[in-house]
């Protein structure tokens, strides 16, 4: 692990007049697999949404690389519409919009690209498949797929096994491992079971009344401040 | 018999109106293509609203004696201004909003043109418009119009696309995503404008829900959608017209209701082929699943013997 990826200073973010986070201050190191735990409503995804731009802050800083080149990000398979007529390819090539030409189809080497993010998740063989068709693990395996296709240094997520059955969680969570130990790539996400995560890690960022602080997990579950 | 008096109505209806074939296929092209997002979006409504503050718009015109186009663009540029507000943290939420403008548009269209003079025929031509009576000079406003407008949406396809589809993963990729939201509003803001004094609100909201509903039970792809819908669209408008020329009835209400018989014929096609694919594809679980049916039916028939006495 290297150096400080995120950093956050003194962050305060509300929803109206209701502040859900009140100063704070983190320091993500580079290359982690953090989880974001805490009760319900205690501000994770809020933190998470602040540190991708989605949410402004009302008081404080964060510090991402994000403005060179952008976070993946993976929401719940849910926010797309089942209404949406798109294949798979369609939903992985949506990953490399920075950086494709806004008139032109994907050429051979972004398309290999797609292929290569869909093959990672062992995915390639629905590609030509409706988004729709696919079951829920499937479709939070294509929305990771978009997020590794355009090579990000940190992926972050959104309770991103919430509606997934157990076999699912499992497999998903696993491909998420394998992401950050053998590609480097710094992922965090929130997530509710502090006991699953205390298996797969070793360190959270615990949320609790809008205070977060990273703490070690034992296999138990339990946070060791 | 019927099918030369079809192509006699055909050649008339070219010679006569060449304005109202013109102007029904290029309305209808735009509209449904435009429709394929608004059904996207599940903004339907947003159809038929626009489509009714632009009929209060032309009412107002004829009132204050300005050119219909001028008033129904600025009413509908300001019901699209008031629905782009942020509804996430208003007590009313936007489509309760939409409902209201929708009704205070309806009223107030019916008292305009009551107060304006003309009878029942402006009234019928400003509440339903007739597409064979367009005019040269109309037909130069809405391709003036129209084809700038469609080939803004062409240009711009794909960011409106991934905006109306992941908003905040659109944001994450540096997708301005208010832009292109806005940007399509707008555009359908104007086109119904230029379109409405015509086609009248009936027409343009079938245009935006009918044409591009068939195509997407019909294609599962949305480039094809965005092909076939315009010519669905098309389709109905040129068959409506020789129908409604060849049997004198209302233009627009044909057309509204060949769209809708088209839509039905597409998605009875649907359902067939996906039973016949469920059949070839899957035959011993199709067998299989009817046994089960059976199966159930035969043990809930002395249960539902019970239940209707």
């Amino acid at each position: 692990m290297g150096g400080s990826i995120i950093t956050c200073t003194d962050v305060c973010v509300a929803y109206g007049r209701q502040e859900v986070l009140h100063s704070v201050n983190l320091e993500i190191p580079e290359g982690i697999f953090l989880p974001f735990t805490g009760p319900n409503g205690s501000g994770k995804t809020t933190l998470l949404r602040a540190m991708l731009g989605l949410l402004p802050v009302r008081k404080g800083q964060i510090e991402t690389p994000f403005h060179k080149s952008p976070a993946g990000y993976v929401p719940q398979h849910k926010v797309i519409d089942p209404l949406y007529p798109v294949s798979v390819r369609q939903i992985v090539g949506m990953g490399l919009y920075p950086e494709r030409r806004r008139l032109l189809p994907l050429n051979r080497r972004q398309k290999g690209r797609v292929d290569g993010a869909l093959e990672q998740l062992g995915m390639a063989e629905h590609a030509g498949k409706n988004f729709r068709e696919l079951s829920g693990g499937m479709k939070q395996k294509i929305l990771i797929a978009r997020a590794l296709v355009c090579e990000p240094e940190v992926i972050i997520m959104d309770e991103p096994t919430s509606e997934l059955d157990e076999a699912s969680e499992k497999e998903v969570l696993q491909h998420l491992l394998d992401l950050n130990r053998n590609h480097g790539i710094t992922v965090l996400m929130a997530h509710h079971d502090l006991e699953l995560m205390g298996k797969l890690t070793d360190s959270t960022c615990h949320i609790r009344r809008g205070k977060a602080e990273i703490v070690t997990i034992g296999n138990g579950g339990e946070c060791d401040a | 018999m019927a099918v030369s008096a079809m192509h006699d109505a055909m050649q008339c209806l070219y010679c006569q109106f060449p304005e109202a074939l013109r102007a029904g296929l290029l309305i209808s092209a735009v509209c449904s293509l435009l429709g394929v997002f608004v059904i996207l979006k599940r903004a339907v409504f947003i159809g038929i609203t626009l489509s009714e503050v632009a009929a209060c718009g032309v009412a107002a015109s004829f009132l204050l004696g300005i050119p219909p186009f001028a008033g129904s663009l600025i009413l509908v540029l300001g019901a699209v201004s008031l629905l782009a507000m942020p509804s996430e943290n208003q007590r009313i939420p936007r489509d309760t909003l939409m409902g209201i403008l929708f009704i205070a548009a309806s009223a107030l269209t019916i008292l305009l043109v009551s107060k304006s003079g003309p009878g029942l025929m402006e009234i019928n031509a400003v509440l339903y418009g007739d597409l064979i009576l367009a005019s040269k000079k109309e037909l130069l406003i809405l391709f003036f119009v129209l084809t700038p407008a469609l080939l803004l949406f062409l240009l711009f396809v794909r960011p409106t696309l991934y905006t109306f589809m992941d908003r905040e993963g659109s944001k994450v990729l540096g997708i301005k995503t208010w832009i292109w939201e806005s940007l399509y509003f707008l555009m359908l803001g104007i086109v119904i404008s230029a379109a409405s004094q015509i086609a009248g609100a009936l027409l343009i909201f079938c245009y935006l829900v009918v044409c591009p509903a068939t195509a997407l039970i019909l294609s599962k792809r949305i480039k094809t959608v965005m092909l076939i819908s315009p010519l669905f669209g098309m389709t109905s408008t040129f068959f409506g017209m020789v129908v409604s020329f060849n049997y004198d009835f209302p233009t627009n209400q044909t057309i509204c209701i060949i769209c809708c018989i088209l839509f039905a014929v597409g998605a009875a096609c649907r359902r067939a082929v996906s039973l016949l694919m469920r059949r070839t594809v899957f035959p011993e679980h199709s067998v299989q699943l009817s046994e089960q049916n059976a199966t159930c039916r035969r043990r809930a028939g002395p249960l539902r013997g019970r239940w209707r006495s």
